[in-house]
């Protein structure tokens, strides 16, 4: 099975004895060892997967990495989050995910929702499976936590990831009264409810409603 | 002398008269003291031939001395600095990526040409960083900036590391470089140039790789 | 990587005796900095694997399912002996402290003002209201007593958790008891109604007065130096207390004739540090590890008035440095450009 372990914050390690792993594509900074490196094609999930990510022009470009040694991977100096999937789901923006075990699962899911702030098409990449993950977070991310008696709003540029059962809902600013540009910066918010994890990263992606 | 961390993105240096530093032009954040700038026309102590092969380069990275005495801070760009003590090795550092280092080191441009022959060449062309690389030796601290902090691969004989030359801050030690284009990664093309390429470091030593594709 | 606590303020390094003469107490009307040292570390943070035991399988996604993820009532993970990166709730979150170097926790109970859109999460109830919205004036003009462009700021109200993040850089909160910080426009990210906010007359930066808590954000750790010192301009944060800086130029080498050949022709290059801000006095300097700048946020306009300076002048956004800083960040947006420029 594949190790994975952070080198640092912001370096993935990949220990590979002749497993493949999905990266990001050009996400890898230095290898020992044996490697190859093969572009997928349509994210190896199948035509759906692929005709999906023609229809969202999600863009989530893969490469299967596969031999023996440590692979280093790193995107733009953001900070690396490991998460272990033991057959739940994790949902993750795609220039979110840096890289997955061969043996999870990747795929489009709709949300109607977060993708029109992040400008990532109305998709969200859904992993499901057993073993790693890595996610990156502009900063480290904040993991939080969502149940019955506490709602949870974030800011759509914020949001990262979430596992659980978890029921999201676009809201507008309460407060959102006047035109953009003297409105309340934060016009437009995601309202998690239910019950799980909410990955929200320090920073903000860039949003269509400019300072939201 | 040396160098103090004081945060991932700033270090100090203390300055006693008669010592000197060497840093990149524009990269002093504060001082006291009486501690004086003078662009290096000169390029260091590589005299003029280093000028004219920084020249012919192009390779636009202008230095500064700093003299005087008195506490200097120094931190670039928001970038990382990552301090690395020479004792009498060899440090081969892409000119840009230097912060600051201790004018006890002896400084010369080197063709990369002339060690990785014409893959250095092409390598010098895909990084965009030109053929020269900076050499220091001797004993003395530099400090190097990165995006995102670097980390340090040791090379060992037998065992070569590749590196993405776009992560490739610098490297120390009796190591050869050449580029090589891994087979698969032709697949790749199509998505920026230098993605093809990976430079493979062997020998003795070790590389410094940031956590980053980005070039400074 | 490396986020060593800060020293406490006023320890700096610069305390220490090595520097005769230099060690000046803390200015008086300084509290520690709670937001200074962040609070320790939670275990296993950054993250290193170990996550929390994730929740059971879950039933199979349906994809396109609209809007409910996941299984229903998929039981919760859990962090195992702390060993797993920390999960927060509204309960856990921190009080008016930093979660982590780069997001601060707001325990909100009644207002705060903050720039536009740096809030990243929330729990409670808290509306947001743009300030200049007409509604708030009155309450704006007990606050921004300055022609500054209220259109950045908004004011968030309510009772819950609010956290706060501007595009990674770090933050630090300052508490000031009586007393007087000035900080570089674009660094400020959010202040306690309690505090004043006006216009220094060193433009481009704000000075908060009173007491009360404000978050600032910096290009990379701040680092307390005491006067005397000269600074890069680009590197300078803020100060408190200390005398407003003045120009120090280096006249070695822009005087006499070769200094004069230089600066008309360029010609031998130019060190890039002929200019810097000098403090004297005493005082606390804040430095930010970088020399590039966090965007500028216009503080609005001075009217032209003999004795002002740069009276009538739109503040020009100084250009970054080198570093080829593209500051077209996140939060950025040309929309809110657009709203300063034709908002007032």
């Amino acid at each position: 099975m594949a190790q994975f372990r952070l080198q640092g914050s912001r370096v993935l390690a990949v220990e590979l004895a002749g497993e493949a792993v999905k990266a990001r594509h050009g996400s890898m900074v230095a290898y020992t060892g044996q490697m190859s490196f093969k572009k997928l094609t349509g994210g190896g999930d199948g035509l759906r997967g692929m005709v999906a990510r023609r229809l969202t022009g999600e863009q989530m470009t893969v490469m299967e990495v596969k031999g023996q040694g440590t692979c280093y991977f790193a995107d733009k100096a953001t900070e690396i989050n490991l998460v272990r999937l033991n057959g739940e789901t994790l949902f993750v923006e795609a220039d979110n995910l840096l890289c997955t075990e061969g043996s999870l699962r990747t795929g489009t899911t709709f949300t109607g929702l977060n993708g029109m702030s992040s400008g990532n098409g109305l998709f969200t990449t859904k992993v499901e499976g057993h073993g790693w993950a890595a996610v990156t977070s502009n900063g480290p991310a904040i993991i939080l936590r969502v149940d019955k008696s506490q709602p949870l709003r974030v800011d759509p540029g914020a949001y990262v990831a979430h596992t659980g059962s978890l029921h999201r809902s676009l809201k507008s600013g309460a407060g959102w009264t006047t035109v953009i540009g003297e409105g309340g910066g934060e016009a437009v918010q995601v309202e998690f409810t239910g019950e799980g994890l909410v990955y929200v990263q320090p920073s903000e992606k860039v949003t269509i409603g400019g300072d939201v | 002398m040396g160098f103090t961390k004081i945060n991932g993105k700033m270090v100090e240096a203390l300055l006693v008269p008669g010592q000197r530093l060497f840093s990149q032009r524009g990269a002093m954040l504060a001082y006291t003291g009486d501690v004086r700038f003078t662009p290096n026309i000169t390029g260091g102590q590589g005299g003029v031939m280093s000028m004219i092969g920084r020249r012919v380069a192009n390779e636009d990275t202008p230095l500064m001395t700093v003299e005087g005495q008195g506490r200097v801070m120094f931190g670039h760009g928001g970038h990382h600095v990552h301090v690395i003590d020479l004792v009498g090795d060899t440090l081969y550092v892409e000119a840009d990526r230097l912060l600051a280092f201790e004018g006890t080191l002896r400084q010369s441009t080197m063709f990369m040409g002339s060690q990785g022959g014409v893959m250095g060449m092409v390598r010098g062309q895909v990084t965009g960083q030109g053929l020269f690389t900076t050499k220091l030796e001797g004993q003395g601290a530099v400090a190097v900036m990165a995006h995102g902090g670097v980390f340090e691969l040791p090379i060992v004989p037998g065992q070569s590391v590749h590196v993405d030359p776009q992560a490739y801050v610098a490297h120390r030690g009796q190591v050869q470089n050449k580029l090589s284009t891994a087979l698969g990664w032709r697949d790749m093309i199509g998505r920026g140039s230098g993605e093809a390429f990976q430079l493979e470091l062997s020998g003795q030593g070790a590389v410094y790789v940031q956590a980053s594709e980005e070039k400074l | 990587m490396s986020y060593p606590p800060q020293p406490p303020y006023g320890q700096s390094p610069y305390d220490q005796p090595t520097q005769p003469g230099f060690a000046a107490p803390p200015p008086p009307g300084y509290g520690p900095q709670p937001g200074q040292g962040y609070p320790p570390p939670a275990p296993g943070y950054p993250q290193q694997g170990g996550y929390p035991p994730p929740p059971p399988p879950q039933q199979p996604q349906q994809a396109y399912a609209q809007e409910q993820f996941g299984g229903p009532q998929a039981p919760l993970p859990s962090t195992h002996g702390g060993s797993g990166p920390v999960v927060y709730d509204a309960f856990s979150l921190p009080v008016n402290d930093n979660v982590n170097p780069y997001a601060f926790s707001v325990d909100l109970n009644g207002s705060y003002f903050l720039q536009k859109g740096k809030m990243v999460a929330y729990y409670g109830d808290i509306t947001f209201k743009g300030v200049g919205a007409g509604v708030l004036d009155r309450m704006i003009g007990q606050h921004f007593n300055s022609p500054m462009h209220a259109a950045d700021w908004v004011v968030a109200q309510g009772r819950g958790k609010l956290l706060l993040a501007d595009r990674a850089f770090d933050l630090n909160s300052y508490d000031l008891d009586e007393g007087n910080l000035t900080v570089r426009s674009g660094n400020l990210l959010a202040f306690d109604p309690s505090l004043r906010l006006k216009q220094s007359i060193i433009p481009g930066f704000l000075t908060l007065i009173g007491t009360g808590k404000f978050v600032a954000a910096s290009n990379g750790p701040v680092h307390f130096v005491e006067p005397p010192i000269r600074v890069d301009p680009q590197a300078l944060v803020g100060w408190a207390d200390c005398p407003a800086p003045c120009h120090h130029y280096d006249h070695d080498y822009m005087h006499g004739l070769i200094g004069g050949i230089r600066r008309l022709t360029g010609l031998g290059g130019a060190s890039g540090e002929e200019h810097q801000f000098e403090f004297i006095g005493a005082g606390q300097v804040l430095l930010q590890s970088s020399e590039k700048l966090m965007a500028e946020r216009s503080v609005g306009q001075v009217d032209a008035e003999a004795g002002v300076p740069v009276g009538g002048v739109p503040s020009q956004p100084a250009a970054s440095g080198h570093g080829g800083g593209n500051l077209n960040v996140p939060g950025l947006g040309n929309l809110g450009d657009l709203g300063r420029r034709f908002g007032l």
